[in-house]
Parts: structure tokens; C-alpha cells; sequence
């Protein structure tokens, strides 16, 4: 009992634990699981991200201007949703050329807005992927 | 002339509750006579969405997502589970990391029930130095795994990270300094006048009825049933890292909190002895088949025994998925344990059980 | 070690009677697993107090319309178990009703064939 009542005198004079964002950043560590990055270039669209992806973040859909690399030969475009990612990095662990063609940085995601439209673009994505995947 | 009772709810909207439970009480004068339980507020259906729209490989990503007290416990049991219906080997060095881990989650949970049954004494001040140091946890799970609650650090074949030997004495430093702490808080719950006015001899459970309602997880322990899970499995190696059963008498709110006090203590000795002994190796080894057959898995998760019964049939989705939560398996427990106490003292006692409804209304 | 025990649905609570014995053995659920449109297996799951992964299972093989006993005078802690058989599968289990996880406006019996 003296050694609580001695404690809470002792806080009266020792700073706050509470850090106060925002003025204070926060500090971020280089091994937070953030956002997933891809480089088109050293792609081989063997599309092991997409069937490795739990909730589906990642499609490939059918283009009319597809990329000048020559592994594309179904003409597709790579899309990433950040909302539905969890941030497993599955992807990356799937993907033949990890830090090439995909990987996993510490950014945080960013913020969405109603007039954005974010859910409608990518149900739109979804229903070419689905078509595209019945007539193939 | 029979004596009128009233019902009064301990709603599924309360001041003191963290969880959407609600119990009808029939009182009498102050005393609890019946009791009506509802769970299952937040269902969303979990069990449905293993066998129809997830494949067997990312299964371990949606039960995780069950709960967020004892989400590394889900998926570690599920993985164990399919491990063992596709005959898998995993190396030592990715079982001492997994029990890391899991060590450190139940060292959260129980800061977290500790601080929130002192609030519900009354004790602010305590509830916010005990949230402080839980912080220091959560930052140590942030640099080992990216993230402070959902780890999505196991999966099938082994672990998703490694760690340096420069990382792991910086944890063991602060593990050390978290343990002088603990034995503060000890000394504080055990001799504090005000806070043993609310916990002795309160909301007590006896050893018939805790082997009569099959008691699990902390509750069990502290009436003298010594029953843990981690005593009675075998693929992961408690044993060599200095796993002991603590156990209390009396079944009271106190010597609740006491047992939950000791396995931090214990959980913590346990992490420093990982930590020294890490083994060399891989941690990970590429697994290969679909699985097939049926099998049961168990695991001790914070609150008591958790059960996964898989079943398969050579396809990419499952047959059957079937959990069972510690919290659910101990709600004809709880109802037997409010008869005849007294109304002021039930959110203090249901701060004790240490509900988790998420995992029971899965 | 698991074993399985197949027995009817008539002698169910005589042949839990004659076993359980409440400091050996520990009861973990119940559980149903649905074979397909019209048959469902329900299991009784039981373990032994400190013994190294020591697990045996009772199950019956019934159609959905089959009555299923209740064993709550034997093992108290069976009631909540039993009610989510109900409320999951659309099945019946003496004393227990409907209701525990699922409203009326939701969808009803969830898991009832649902393996094909």
C-alpha cells in the first residue's frame, strides 16, 4: 500500500506515456508489411501471384494496349486493390522473381474518399476477369 | 407468500462490457437466482466460408481473422492440423519460432484481462500503468513480425520470417525489463485493501463443479484442475523450453488473477529460453499433396482449450471445418457460477472469465 | 491417437453412460458433418485427462428428420453444443431450441449439405 501511494506521487512528476500524434510521428519501423510493388518490366506473367492471393487483390484482365514486353503474349494488365489486400505477402512469396518483379515496401495505404469510386472501378475489373477466364 | 423476482439484463450494451454479451439475471432482493445467456451477436458464419470459398492453403488467413486476441493460436492449430493429414516435417528452428510467438500473444491477452478486471474494481489508474507496459509487447511483435496484432506469421511448411541474433538479444533485454514489472503488479494484487474487498472469496468455482461443467483454460486452474493442452501434445516441444502448469485454489476472481500473473512469469522465462537456445536451420520447407482423411488438433490459446476437426477429400477445398473455442465450451460454466452472488459484483466477475465472443460466435 | 467408434442412434446414452467417467475423460463437443443431401454424421468427442493425445469419437449415421437424444443429465456442459447443432444443421435434439446464433431473417441452416 505505501508502495502504490509512493508510485503515484512519483508520477506526478514524470512525463505522460501518450505520445501525441501528429505532432510527434510516429516511429516506423523498415520491416512494417506495407503496401506491394510491382515492376512491369521484369514481369513474366506467369500469374502465380493472382492464383496465391487469398481474398483476391490482384487480377490480370484483358487490354487493347498491352505492354512491349514479349512474356505478354495474352495481352493483359496487372491491377491491385490496397483495400482488399491484407498485407500477407503471399504474393511475393509466389512470385519467381521476388524483389524484381515484386515487393512488398513499408508504405502505409492510402485513404479512399465516396467520390473516388473505389468498390464500382474494381467489381467492373472483376467482371472482365470472370468473362475473359469463362471463354478461355 | 413466494418471494417476487425481478429481471434485470446485463445488456449486450453496458458500461463496463468489452464483449457483445448479454445475461438476464433473476434477482431476488439483490441476489442472482437465474440466469439467461445470449452469445452469438456477432456471427459470420466462418465455419461456411472454409468449405466453399477459400482454398485449403489460405484457410489459415481467414481463421486467424476469427479473433484478435488469439488470432496467431487459430491459425497455428489449423496449420498443425493440415500438417499432419499431409504427413509434413517441419524443422526445429520453425517450432521454436512459432512457440515464440504464441508465447508472447498469451503474455497480451493476459495483460489485457488483468488491466480491464482492476478497472472494473474501480482501479483506473492501475488499468492504465498495465496498458503502458503491455505496449512494450506489442512493439516487440511489431519488429519480429510486421504488424502488432494480426502476425500472418505461420504457414504451412514453417514460418514467414526469421530473425538475427542481434534482434533477439535487444528482445531479451526488454523481456527482462517487462519481468521486474511483473512482479510489481504480484505484489500489488495480492496485498492491495480495496482491491481484496472486490476479489476474495467473490465469483468462486469449486473442483466438482469445475470437473462437472468440464472447466477449461485459466478458470479450471484456479480451482485446482490441472488441466493444460500444452502437457498433452506432442508437435511442438514444450518440454525442452521449460514449460510448468501453474495452478491455484479456490476458484476465486483473485486467485484467477494470480494464475494469469504466473503463466506471464513462466510465458516470459519460456521466451528468454527460445531466445538463448535458438536452433540453426530453415524455416520453411515446401509441402507438397492435397489434403485427405479426417483429423483433430488441440491447442492451449489464453483462454483455454481450443479443437479443430479437418476433413478432406483430395481436393483444393476442404469437407469440413469445425472449431471450438474455449469460451464457448465454458458458458454452462459461467451461468452456474453467478447463482447467489450479488448484482453489483457481475461485471466484475465477467471481466474475470475473460470472454472472447468473437471466437465463440464464429 | 484418434479412434472412431460407430454405434446407433437407439443406444446412444446407454453407451455414453457406460463410459464417460468425469475424471478420465474430458467432453470436447459435439459435431456434425453432413455426407450429403440426406445423411448427416454426428460425432460425440471425448479426451482423456493428462494422457498424450488420447481422443475418442462416438458417431451415428441419421437422415436429418431423426430425433437425437440429449445427453445433458449426464454431461451438464452439453446443452450449448447441442444448440448449435440445431440452429447449424436444421436438425432436432430433445430440449433444445433454435436460435442461439441465427435470426429469423437470416439464412437458415447454413451447413446442411453443403459438401457437394
Amino acid at each position: 500500500m505505501l508502495h502504490s501511494l509512493f508510485k503515484a506521487f512519483t508520477n506526478l512528476f514524470s512525463k505522460p506515456q501518450t505520445l501525441d500524434y501528429p505532432a510527434t510521428p510516429i516511429r516506423k519501423d523498415k520491416e512494417y508489411r506495407g503496401l506491394i510493388e510491382y515492376s512491369e518490366t521484369d514481369c513474366i506473367y506467369c500469374l502465380k501471384c493472382e492464383k496465391a492471393c487469398p481474398p483476391g487483390a490482384i487480377l490480370f484482365t484483358p487490354t487493347d494496349q498491352p505492354s512491349e514486353n514479349e512474356k505478354n503474349k495474352k495481352a493483359l494488365e496487372y491491377h491491385y486493390n490496397p483495400y482488399l489486400c491484407i498485407y500477407c505477402g503471399e504474393c511475393v512469396r509466389a512470385c519467381p522473381k521476388p524483389q524484381e518483379a515484386l515487393w512488398q515496401s513499408n508504405k502505409k495505404q492510402p485513404i479512399a474518399s465516396k467520390q473516388d469510386a473505389v468498390n464500382e472501378q474494381w467489381f467492373v475489373l472483376e467482371a472482365q476477369h470472370k468473362k475473359f477466364y469463362n471463354t478461355h | 407468500m413466494s418471494k417476487k423476482t425481478i429481471n434485470i439484463p446485463l445488456g449486450s450494451q453496458h458500461i463496463s462490457l468489452l464483449e457483445p454479451v448479454r445475461f438476464k439475471f433473476e434477482c431476488e432482493n439483490e441476489t442472482i437466482v437465474g440466469v439467461d445467456s445470449d452469445v452469438g451477436f456477432v456471427h459470420r458464419g466462418v465455419e461456411r466460408a472454409c468449405t466453399t470459398k477459400f482454398k485449403y492453403d489460405t484457410i489459415g488467413y481467414v481463421v486467424a481473422r476469427i479473433c484478435g486476441l488469439c488470432a496467431i493460436t487459430h491459425s497455428m492449430s489449423y496449420t498443425a492440423g493440415v500438417e499432419k493429414l499431409l504427413e509434413a516435417q517441419i524443422t526445429q528452428k520453425a517450432k521454436y519460432l512459432r512457440m515464440l510467438l504464441l508465447e508472447l500473444d498469451r503474455i497480451h491477452s493476459h495483460m489485457l484481462c488483468l488491466s480491464h478486471t482492476a478497472e472494473s474494481a474501480g482501479f483506473e489508474a492501475m488499468f492504465m500503468r498495465i496498458m503502458g507496459d503491455r505496449e512494450d509487447v506489442m512493439q516487440i511483435q511489431e519488429l519480429l513480425t510486421g504488424n502488432r496484432i494480426q502476425f500472418d506469421y505461420v504457414s504451412i511448411g514453417g514460418v514467414n520470417r526469421d530473425i538475427d541474433t542481434l534482434r533477439a538479444k535487444e528482445i531479451a533485454l526488454q523481456l527482462a525489463k517487462l519481468q521486474k514489472k511483473i512482479y510489481g503488479y504480484i505484489e500489488e494484487f495480492e496485498n492491495n485493501w480495496s482491491l481484496s474487498l472486490k476479489f476474495k472469496g467473490v465469483g468462486g468455482l469449486s473442483l466438482e463443479k469445475a470437473y462437472m461443467f468440464n472447466a477449461i483454460g485459466p478458470l479450471a486452474r484456479a480451482a485446482g484442475l490441472a488441466i493444460d493442452v500444452r502437457n498433452e501434445i506432442d508437435y511442438l516441444p514444450y518440454k525442452e523450453i521449460g514449460f510448468k502448469m501453474q495452478t491455484g485454489s479456490g476458484g476465486d476472481i483473485h486467485a484467477r488473477n494470480t494464475v494469469r500473473l504466473n503463466e506471464i512469469l513462466n510465458s516470459i522465462e519460456m521466451c528468454q529460453n527460445i531466445l538463448e537456445g535458438l536452433p540453426e536451420g530453415e524455416i520453411f520447407t515446401k509441402v507438397k499433396g492435397k489434403p485427405q482423411g479426417e483429423t483433430v488438433v488441440r491447442y492451449e490459446a489464453p483462454r483455454g482449450e481450443l479443437m479443430y476437426y479437418i476433413k478432406g477429400n483430395k481436393t483444393a477445398i476442404l469437407e469440413r471445418v469445425r472449431i471450438k473455442t474455449p469460451t464457448f465450451s465454458c458458458i454452462p460454466a459461467f451461468s452456474d457460477i453467478f447463482l447467489n452472488q450479488s448484482y453489483a459484483d457481475a461485471p466484475a466477475i465477467l471481466a474475470s472469465f475473460d470472454p472472447c465472443l468473437s471466437c465463440t460466435a464464429k | 491417437m484418434m479412434q472412431k467408434i460407430k454405434i446407433e442412434i437407439g443406444e446412444v446414452i446407454e453407451t455414453i453412460e457406460s463410459f464417460y467417467k468425469p475424471k478420465v475423460w474430458h467432453f470436447l463437443t459435439l459435431n456434425g458433418v453432413s455426407l450429403d443431401a440426406n445423411k448427416l454424421e454426428v460425432q460425440w468427442i471425448f479426451s482423456r485427462y493428462e494422457a498424450l493425445d488420447d481422443i475418442v469419437i462416438y458417431y451415428v449415421e441419421i437422415s436429418y428428420e431423426t430425433l437425437i437424444p440429449s445427453i445433458t443429465e449426464l454431461i451438464p456442459s452439453a446443452i450449448i453444443s447441442q444448440r448449435e447443432l440445431v440452429d447449424m444443421f436444421g436438425v432436432c435434439v430433445e430440449g433444445s431450441e433454435k436460435g442461439l446464433y441465427l435470426d429469423e431473417d437470416s439464412m437458415q441452416k447454413p451447413l446442411a449439405g453443403c459438401s457437394i
